[in-house]
């Protein structure tokens, strides 16, 4: 098995740079102009509740410091998913751990609107192909609110296994709040 | 939320004090053991050179949310380091991690009373609710010492890391404030 060097980034720096797309969605990397538009969706309650770790409708200043944050970690590939006439949709993220080839995903479609239509699962399906089939990592991890059955769903048809239950993994609105770990394995991938 | 370097944290069988920039040496002895390492993700990578080592800590030792402890025996002989990581004040959590440093002091419970220690300080000083760890599957020795600091296993964590390359299960534990 080949390792890749811990401080192997240089590789992954030019990798983030992939677009990829199916017939139904575009992945392609974030660019500023999308801020403005993923800031005015995040005034919506139950889109940040989902997400988990936005509070506030965060300001254009604090989104942009996100997104230079992002920016600046070397182990973080972002893209902004598009639908296929390029109307943008939201973000998803893969933030690596090339010590031991593995990442975690985080993924949002931010227009409600969009919600249940099978964007967020085809995106995904095209973040696995690339993590498993591009970076050869041997596991994409996540953890979701118990109770967010779209996602579950979402994640279980994209080949995500449940590992465990995270008892008071998040505070959410003050109250205590479980997680489900999942994750797909790379010979879960090939099995598809 | 760094540790102020005079605190000091006091259980039945070692005192906690603050990581500083002099125990470099020290770590670095710890992590060039291979029996140490095993446990560690230090498992994959290069030997611990004092250099290697020093630059570790200059990312780690500004981190707000990191809390990093050396363990030492109650006449002041350090054996090993504890600390919180991804401390989290909007979900009120963190991770913990710990290693004996010197192998000839495993098993003496020196570890679990340092986890007894840091697990009163992330609860009543730090207000956190939930303090998780993970750890290898085959690890029975710490997962004892995490069970009886009140850890709860919550799920298995298939191939989660490399051990000298090869994919690895790991347990993920975690204890409640209420717990």
């Amino acid at each position: 098995m080949n390792l890749p060097a811990p401080d192997g980034n240089i590789a992954l720096t030019v990798i983030s740079e992939s677009i990829l797309t199916t017939k139904k969605v575009r992945l392609r990397p974030l660019q500023e102009s999308d801020l403005a538009h993923f800031q005015r969706w995040l005034a919506d309650d139950e889109l940040r509740r989902w997400l988990g770790s936005v509070i506030e409708q965060p300001s254009v200043a604090e989104e942009y410091d996100w997104y230079v944050s992002r920016r600046q970690d070397p182990d973080t590939i972002l893209w902004s998913i598009e639908d296929a006439d390029g109307t943008l949709l939201g973000n998803v993220e893969l933030r690596l751990s090339p010590l031991n080839r593995r990442a975690a995903v985080g993924i949002g479609i931010f227009d409600r609107g969009e919600w249940g239509k099978g964007y967020g699962t085809e995106a995904m399906g095209l973040v696995l192909d690339y993590a498993f089939g591009e970076l050869k990592l041997n596991r994409v991890e996540l953890a979701t609110d118990e109770d967010n059955a779209r996602a579950i769903r979402s994640y279980e048809k994209c080949g995500f296994v449940r590992e465990g239950l995270l008892r008071e993994h998040r505070q959410i609105d003050g109250r205590p709040s479980d997680s489900v770990a999942m994750a797909i394995l790379r010979s879960d991938w090939e099995a598809r | 939320m760094t540790v102020t370097d005079d605190i000091r944290l006091e259980g039945e069988l070692v005192l906690l004090r603050p990581r500083v920039d002099e125990d470099l040496e020290l770590f670095s002895r710890w992590h060039g053991n291979p029996d140490v390492r095993h446990w560690l993700h230090m498992s994959e990578m290069p030997e611990q050179t004092l250099e290697i080592e020093r630059q570790r800590w200059h990312i780690a030792r500004n981190d707000p949310t990191r809390a990093s402890f050396v363990i030492e025996t109650l006449d002041g002989v350090p054996i090993g380091n504890i600390l919180l990581i991804g401390i989290d004040a909007l979900h009120r959590r963190a991770e913990l991690g710990i290693a004996i440093g010197e192998k000839g002091d495993w098993g003496r419970g020196y570890g679990t009373d340092a986890i007894r220690v840091v697990l009163r300080y992330a609860f009543e000083v730090l207000k956190l609710r939930r303090v998780e760890l993970i750890t290898d599957a085959d690890n029975e020795r710490g997962i004892r010492s995490y069970e009886k600091c009140g850890f709860v296993r919550e799920g298995v964590l298939r191939a989660k890391r490399l051990r000298y390359g090869e994919p690895l299960d790991m347990i993920i534990m975690a204890v409640l404030r209420e717990d």
